[in-house]
């Protein structure tokens, strides 16, 4: 695989403020840089107005959320999204050596890249104004998330630019390609997954795969992965699993403390910020949220939100199902809940025991409906619906993401046969729809208000 | 409350309006205008007309409004969705006319097709919209007329002269535009394609209802359950005797669910 340097750009702001290259300083730099056999040679437009549109969809959505009395210790959240306190601290964390990993879903363990002393970052995109210029390279029927995540590199945007080298499991067929094609910009690791979770026939492949990563890691920082930096950053994940598990927990209450919108804002946050620091906020906001909450209450619909991932900025459907007057109480999003939910519990503190129980963290608990069979996701939608006392469940589909649409059939039957409500809309990152979209969930509200 | 009620179901091709008397449980005007680019004007003259017709006044009636631009009026007194209307409108139709309690509803309209499922009480149970695409919708039906230079409302009688069967494979209106400008020109009767255009729909709609759950009884409105083609069609297809409005114009089913709140 390719290897090359990452320019060191200079960045003003992390999500809404490209590059500040010019656009001959993109195109130059892909095409002296790159080291295949058979190169692509894709066209970055800068274009102001991506940026503009970007910083508008931004302030949309917290002027919506700042119509709420919210818990103050929110505010970090938003800072950490919207300005560029992240970016210029992860320059630094460069300028000492340290490797950024950029990573995709929810496969790579992040306990062998503390324990390098790399520092990840999650790059799945949210972002409508990056879809366009992918699409130079990108067939028009792949799903949304993957465009918008190639768009993000091919203008330079945000923290993928920061990413020294990149990991992408090979769930979908796009996040497959995609790694083809971002090796051509960026050197890109893929990590083969496999397609039954069973650990019986994953034994072999996975645990394999997580032992290379780790050798690999260790020649790529020069860091060697002692036993004990493994149970220091296993310790350290753990400290986080505990607190965001305390924060899941909080919304079972009626009212819940915070809204949907709120909780994927915490959530993904810590896609990209220090993870010390994610963890003492995030404690400070359950303090927070625990002496604030309120007597019980049954005025808001509370709804369960599944399908594939929502990722800021792409608040779309949330900002019209919340702003109806219903409350999304729980979620099995791997861009929510699933990002953070397991522990790695290792039998004993010895290297292998810690490998295979890291190795069985990110492969069992997924719901992923990338391995062959569903009956996880439907057991864990179905517990999650009693344990959060769910009135009715949102499927949210993105376009041309066929795995989430395929397990659609059986799901609306289960709940079916359960008398459980379910919604779901079809959609992407795009606004044309809205008004479809409020029609649809306005009726599914009132359906559930006359039950 | 006012027992004067008056429904506005504004959707995307027209403007409808129902004036109902709660207490006597009777339609008293009813007016209809196409929306146009300023839906919450001809909101106003829609219901000016209907108010007119009943000669009533505006001070002595309620407002609901229901469909794509409920919410674009500033003169009304509640929004309710077209989905909790139609089920309204159909249930109130049904009893009024003696029949058996509809389970299913159907309603083609000019840029959504709603399917809802209704428990014996008349409350929904669940429903199917389709995705923002319009196929099996009017839309498809306009589409397809206006590239033939034929009305909305002669594509019924069109297709029921066919002889042959052709089968319109695109679901999507713009593809099934080139289809048709092919079938054109490989000189199929005008009456056979209009008929496939027509057994497409009714397809699409089919496989909606597979999703909710097909029970009797099954109720046809919207705009589209004028076309008498589409009703014969789903009567074939899924083998069974579909109702009809006949109290009132199938088009005005939602205004009057409207009304009802």
């Amino acid at each position: 695989m390719g290897y090359h340097l990452v320019r060191a750009l200079e960045f003003l702001c992390p999500v809404c403020r490209m590059a500040d290259s010019s656009k001959e300083k993109i195109i130059k730099g892909i095409e002296e840089e790159f080291e295949g056999r058979y190169p692509i040679r894709p066209i970055a437009e800068r274009d102001d107005k991506i940026e503009e549109d970007l910083a508008k969809g931004i302030q949309k959505n917290l002027e919506l959320l700042h119509r709420y009395s919210r818990p103050d210790h929110l505010s970090y959240y938003e800072e950490i999204l919207t300005t560029s306190i992240r970016v210029n601290e992860l320059k630094l964390a460069k300028e000492e050596e340290r490797k950024i990993i950029g990573i995709f879903c929810n496969f790579v363990p992040q306990e062998l890249l503390y324990a390098c002393d790399s520092i990840p970052v999650r790059l799945c995109a949210g972002t409508y104004e990056t879809i366009h210029p992918a699409e130079e390279i990108l067939p028009r029927d792949i799903c949304p998330l993957i465009k918008s995540s190639l768009g993000a590199k091919l203008l330079g945007l945000g923290y993928f630019e920061l990413c020294d080298l990149v990991i992408i499991p090979t769930t979908c067929d796009g996040k497959k390609k995609l790694g083809e094609i971002l090796n051509n910009l960026v050197p890109v690791w893929m990590l083969e997954l496999p397609q039954k979770k069973d650990i019986g026939s994953a034994e072999g492949l996975w645990f394999d795969e997580i032992k290379t990563l780790r050798e690999r890691l260790q020649q790529f920082t020069g860091n060697k992965i002692t036993g004990k930096r493994l149970r220091d950053s296993i310790e350290l994940l753990h400290k986080r699993q505990e607190v965001f598990y305390r924060l899941h927990r909080l919304r079972r209450h009626n009212p819940p403390p915070i809204n949907g919108r709120d909780f994927l804002l915490i959530t993904q946050t810590g896609f990209y910020d220090d993870i010390d620091r994610w963890i003492e906020k995030t404690e400070g906001l359950c303090d927070e949220l625990k002496h604030h909450l309120q007597p019980a209450t049954h005025s808001s619909p509370r709804l369960l939100l599944t399908g594939a991932p929502i990722i800021w900025p792409n608040y779309k459907v949330l900002n019209i199902v919340e702003e109806a007057g219903a409350t999304i109480v729980a979620d099995e999003l791997c861009s929510g809940t699933q990002f953070l939910y397991e522990p790695v519990e290792p039998d004993e503190w010895t290297d292998e025991a810690m490998l295979r129980a890291i190795a069985n963290r990110y492969l069992l608990p997924s719901t992923c409906p990338c391995f062959i069979e569903s009956s996880d996701r439907i057991d864990r939608l179905l517990s999650l619906i009693e344990e959060f006392n769910i009135d009715g469940v949102l499927y949210h589909l993105l376009r041309l993401c066929q795995l989430y649409d395929i397990e659609l059939y059986r799901i609306r039957q289960v709940l079916k046969d359960r008398n459980i409500p379910m919604i779901t809309i079809h959609t992407d990152y795009s606004q044309e729809d809205i008004e479809q979209i409020k029609t649809r969930i306005e009726a599914f509200l009132e359906m559930l208000s006359n039950r | 409350m006012k027992d004067l009620v008056a429904g506005i179901d504004i959707g995307s091709v027209a403007t409808k309006v129902v004036v109902f008397h709660q207490e006597k449980g009777e339609v008293l005007s009813q007016a209809v205008s196409s929306t146009g680019v300023n839906p919450k004007l001809t909101a106003q003259e829609v219901l000016n007309k209907a108010l007119a017709l009943g000669s009533l006044s505006k001070e002595d009636i309620r407002i609901v409004s229901t469909g794509y631009g409920r919410r674009c009026i500033d003169f009304g007194d509640k929004v309710v969705t077209e989905i909790t209307s139609c089920a309204k409108g159909v249930t109130w139709i049904v009893k009024k006319g003696g029949l058996s309690p509809v389970r299913t509803i159907i309603d083609l309209g000019g840029q959504d097709t709603k399917i809802i499922s209704l428990d014996e009480d008349g409350g929904i149970r669940d429903f199917v919209m389709n995705d923002k695409c319009a196929a099996g919708t009017g839309k498809f039906l306009e589409v397809i007329g206006s590239r033939l230079g034929i009305a909305v409302e002669d594509l019924a009688e069109l297709a029921e002269r066919s002889t042959q069967k052709i089968t319109i494979n695109s679901t999507c209106a713009v593809f099934a535009e080139t289809e048709v400008i092919s079938l054109i020109a490989q000189n199929k009767r005008i009456e056979d394609i209009v008929a496939g255009i027509h057994s497409s729909i009714v397809e699409r709609i089919v496989n909606m209802i597979r999703v909710v759950g097909e029970r009797d009884s099954i109720f046809f409105c919207g705009g589209g359950a004028k076309n008498s083609s589409i009703h014969k069609l789903l009567e074939k297809r899924l083998n069974r005797r579909i109702y009809l409005s006949e109290s009132i114009d199938p088009q005005f089913v939602v205004a009057l669910g409207a009304a009802l709140n």
